[in-house]
């Protein structure tokens, strides 16, 4: 299935805009989605180090299951303030 | 009320919203955009946030300390583009002694900057703004 991640942060400048469509298998983890993130990002993956996938509800840890709908995010290192 | 805003902070108000004749202590801070920073002179921040989990997270934040001290706790961050000498972020605590107003306080901000899906663009006034590095979430959910 094609997902939408939006990239917040440092992201943004990896040249690919504030969202970006992947395709994941049925019942993917966050770290299968990251991963196709990685892919589409490119030479520009390493800007995925410290990076979690979440929805808007919470922070996903790496095992869980990406919800079938609702927003996904992928979130740099924080710094509010 | 709205604790993700890009409207100017209104410290005033935030510090009421937890005053009470109980309270014999009222604490806030607020934090401000800087005018330099590691030698540079900045002109402003541009504040990125995933605004849905940001309010959720920040309403949990504020759960938890009102359950760690017997306080009224509220807090408000500001995003969009800010100018230097502009608050960014404000948190009030009240509470019937100074010690648990000023504690639940300072917590409350350290948990923010550690935890609310915020990010930092500083812009100055020679040369290109860059993204300030960050504390990663990854820990709190591995």
């Amino acid at each position: 299935m094609t997902r939408t991640i939006e990239l917040y942060g440092r992201l943004r400048g990896s040249g690919l805009g504030d969202r970006v469509k992947v395709e994941l298998p049925p019942r993917a983890t966050a770290r299968q989605a990251l991963a196709a993130l990685k892919t589409a990002l490119g030479r520009r993956g390493n800007l995925l180090d410290g990076c979690v996938l979440a929805t808007g509800d919470d922070v996903l840890a790496a095992a869980d299951l990406v919800p079938d709908g609702g927003r996904l995010a992928a979130l740099p290192p924080v710094c509010g303030g | 009320m709205r604790r993700v805003t890009r409207s100017r902070l209104d410290v005033a108000a935030l510090a009421a919203a937890v005053s009470s004749p109980k309270h014999g202590g009222l604490s806030t801070f607020v934090g401000v955009v800087r005018s330099v920073h590691a030698g540079r002179r900045v002109k402003g921040i541009e504040y990125d946030c995933f605004i849905p989990l940001a309010e959720r997270e920040l309403a949990r934040i504020l759960a938890q300390a009102e359950k760690k001290w017997p306080a009224r706790v509220e807090a408000v961050h500001r995003v969009g583009s800010l100018k230097a000498g502009e608050a960014s972020v404000a948190v009030a605590a009240g509470s019937m002694h100074r010690a648990e107003a000023f504690a639940a306080c300072r917590w409350v901000i350290d948990e923010i900057k550690t935890r609310l899906p915020v990010w930092k663009k500083e812009k100055y006034l020679k040369g290109e703004g860059r993204w300030l590095p960050g504390c990663s979430i990854r820990h709190r959910h591995p």
